[in-house]
């Protein structure tokens, strides 16, 4: 898999007009109760195209859940799921040709050999041709690095292997979005870092991705986008670097003198307080540069001075485990876009 | 995933695409005819005729010929009309129902075991599309089973007696041309019953994620039927079981002229087993959850 002339492997997509991208996937209230249990409640959610999406949530969040109704293999009990602009599961035959999906593991038999496995999945492709079955089978092994164990029996396969021919079967034909739940469970370090470069090049291409994930590291290394669902509901969406932004926007700033700056600060209505090694600055009112100006002026002296990023992991751990009592942190998609595309 | 390929990937439109009808069901046959357990089913259907007629012939080979009789039963039982016939008529008690529910069983319920369901739910393939690939497979599987007991019935009553000796219950001899169009009747026939019993399988496949259950399901439901049948008290339930005409129905074809009373009455009611069975797994698979 090598990438050439990336810009040439993005078609302008259909209906795209001037300005707002559109969504690949969109999710309006939805909403899925089994027997008595609400697996997913009032989720409405957006997948922007080009963006890598890091479905993120606590095991029972609702994120299998969520990504088997995008893809039209579970009835919403409420709500709508639009694919490419196209109701869900009603327009399958027009939108699923074009999502590679890996949901809920690998599902091959385990008396064919790997590629018999896939050849049979390959001939229920409905955009491959049948010439072309063969090709687009040993391409899709070899960019999973298991062209050397096409020819064994899935049953002898390790966890790893059997994960990536689960991505292989998702990658058979070049598609518009590929939706990949959990899709390191059982790799090694190495494997997890060959998904990565995969999701990256399928990034480059402008193939939008949809992962979910519980290994936030991943996520955060990957993805463009985050979604957060805890409980069956979204508590947070948006561009990561918004969202982890939006978080705790805080300066952090070292010195010696805390007590005179936290005055000094506070002389200036700017909110402080005293740090270890020195002050905590909320930035919601002013500016960095302002903050630090005023410590100057005080005559503070400022050893360092660094923004204080929340983790991925702060954010997720205060958004799952405390979201009932606040509002969720939501952000406009557009927005978030349009100043991606502006950058 | 070549570079070209993904440059030259179709924009999404409304257009709805298909697989080709004839490569999905290729594929099916590819995968029930290359499961091990497809093979070994297959296998032992096709010696059992063998053993008949070899048991058979070897039971009364040393025996005197004291009795006029003898000689004109075991050719009866042996030549190569009766053998195929009397082979269907003994495995379609369990055998043979029991090839056809080991692939309606795989069809869904196997596929849902492992996974491979979500495969073609994603490709997409359609679900009335995908029990229609899956209907046919089972229905191969009738046709290949019941085929290959005639078959090899056939090939053996035909070493064993030559083309001489092919008499009917009634007495009369048949030209071998006769006989295999009656042969190809009962192959149809039983492949129909068969087919009856693939989509009560089939039916029960849609709602379970266990091939097991599906298979002691339907062979639990068929012996139950003949037990039932045997009854005189349950005449009034008779008329709805599906295994009720099979033992009379294909002696009938060893009658000279055929008697199709049964026989009909036996393909009509597999065929309303069929409509309802396959109604039944249609209303069941598209609401399933994938």
């Amino acid at each position: 898999m090598t990438i050439r002339d990336v810009t040439q492997a993005v078609p302008a997509p259909e209906g795209s007009g001037a300005g707002t991208r559109p969504a690949v996937a969109r999710t309006r209230g939805l909403r899925k109760v089994y027997r008595s249990a609400v697996a997913v409640d009032g989720v409405d959610l957006e997948v922007p195209q080009g963006a890598v999406v890091g479905m993120l949530g606590p095991n029972g969040s609702g994120k299998t859940t969520t990504i088997r109704m995008l893809l039209g293999l579970v009835r919403p009990t409420e709500g709508e799921v639009e694919l490419f602009g196209q109701p869900m599961p009603e327009s399958a035959e027009s939108t699923l040709p074009h999502v590679g999906a890996l949901v809920e593991g690998p599902g091959f038999h385990p008396f064919l050999s790997g590629r018999d496995n896939l050849l049979r999945f390959a001939a229920a492709e409905p955009l491959l041709p049948s010439n072309k079955i063969g090709t687009a089978v040993a391409d899709a092994l070899e960019l999973v690095g298991l062209s050397s164990a096409a020819n064994r029996r899935y049953k002898g396969y390790s966890l790893g292997m059997k994960q990536r021919l689960g991505l292989a079967a998702a990658l058979l034909v070049p598609r518009k979005l590929v939706v990949l739940d959990e899709p390191t469970n059982g790799l090694d370090p190495a494997g997890t870092r060959e998904i990565r470069r995969i999701m990256a090049e399928l990034h480059a291409r402008g193939t939008t991705v949809l992962v979910s994930s519980h290994l936030l590291s991943e996520v955060e290394a990957t993805c463009t986008h985050v979604i957060v669902l805890s409980k069956g509901t979204v508590v947070a969406q948006g561009e990561l670097g918004e969202l982890l932004e939006a978080g705790n926007p805080t300066l952090e700033v070292i010195t010696p003198d805390a007590a005179q700056a936290v005055d000094a600060l506070r002389a200036n209505r700017i909110p402080a307080r005293l740090a270890p090694d020195g002050v905590l600055v909320d930035l919601v009112a002013s500016p960095a540069p302002q903050v630090i100006e005023t410590l100057v002026q005080a005559g503070v002296s400022v050893h360092e001075a660094r923004r204080k990023r929340t983790g991925l992991e702060d954010l997720f751990a205060r958004l799952t485990e405390s979201h009932e009592d606040e509002a969720p942190v939501d952000l406009e998609l557009n927005e978030v876009e349009q100043a991606g595309v502006a950058s | 995933m070549t570079a070209t390929t993904w440059e030259d990937a179709p924009a999404v439109t409304t257009r709805r695409h298909r697989a080709p009808l004839a490569r999905l069901l290729s594929s099916e046959l590819r995968w029930i005819f290359r499961r091990p357990r497809t093979l070994v089913v297959l296998a032992l259907l096709a010696i059992f005729p063998v053993i008949i007629g070899i048991s058979v012939q070897l039971g009364t080979d040393g025996q005197p010929e004291t009795s006029g009789d003898a000689p004109l039963f075991v050719s009866a039982i042996t030549n190569a009309l009766a053998l195929p016939l009397g082979s269907l008529m003994m495995l379609l008690g369990l055998f043979l129902p029991l090839a056809v529910a080991m692939a309606g069983a795989d069809a869904i319920a196997g596929e849902q075991s492992v996974g491979a369901l979500r495969g073609w739910l994603l490709a997409p393939v359609v679900r009335g599309r995908l029990l229609g690939v899956k209907v046919f497979g089972v229905a191969v599987v009738a046709v290949v089973s019941a085929g290959l007991v005639a078959l090899t019935g056939l090939v053996t009553g035909l070493i064993i007696n030559g083309t001489d000796g092919l008499f009917t219950l009634s007495g009369t001899e048949l030209s071998l041309v006769d006989a295999l169009g009656r042969i190809g009747l009962a192959v149809a026939w039983v492949a129909l019953q068969l087919l009856a019993v693939g989509a009560v399988a089939l039916a029960i496949s849609t709602t379970t994620e266990h091939p097991m259950l599906v298979v002691a399901m339907v062979l639990g439901g068929l012996i139950v039927s003949q037990v039932l049948g045997l009854f005189d008290a349950l005449s009034w339930l008779h008329p709805f079981l599906l295994p009720d005409p099979w033992v009379s129905a294909l002696p009938d074809l060893l009658r000279d002229p055929i008697a199709y009373d049964t026989l009909g009455e036996g393909a009509l009611r597999a065929v309303s087993y069929l409509v309802i069975a396959l109604s039944l797994a249609y209303a069941r698979i598209v609401t399933r959850d994938g």
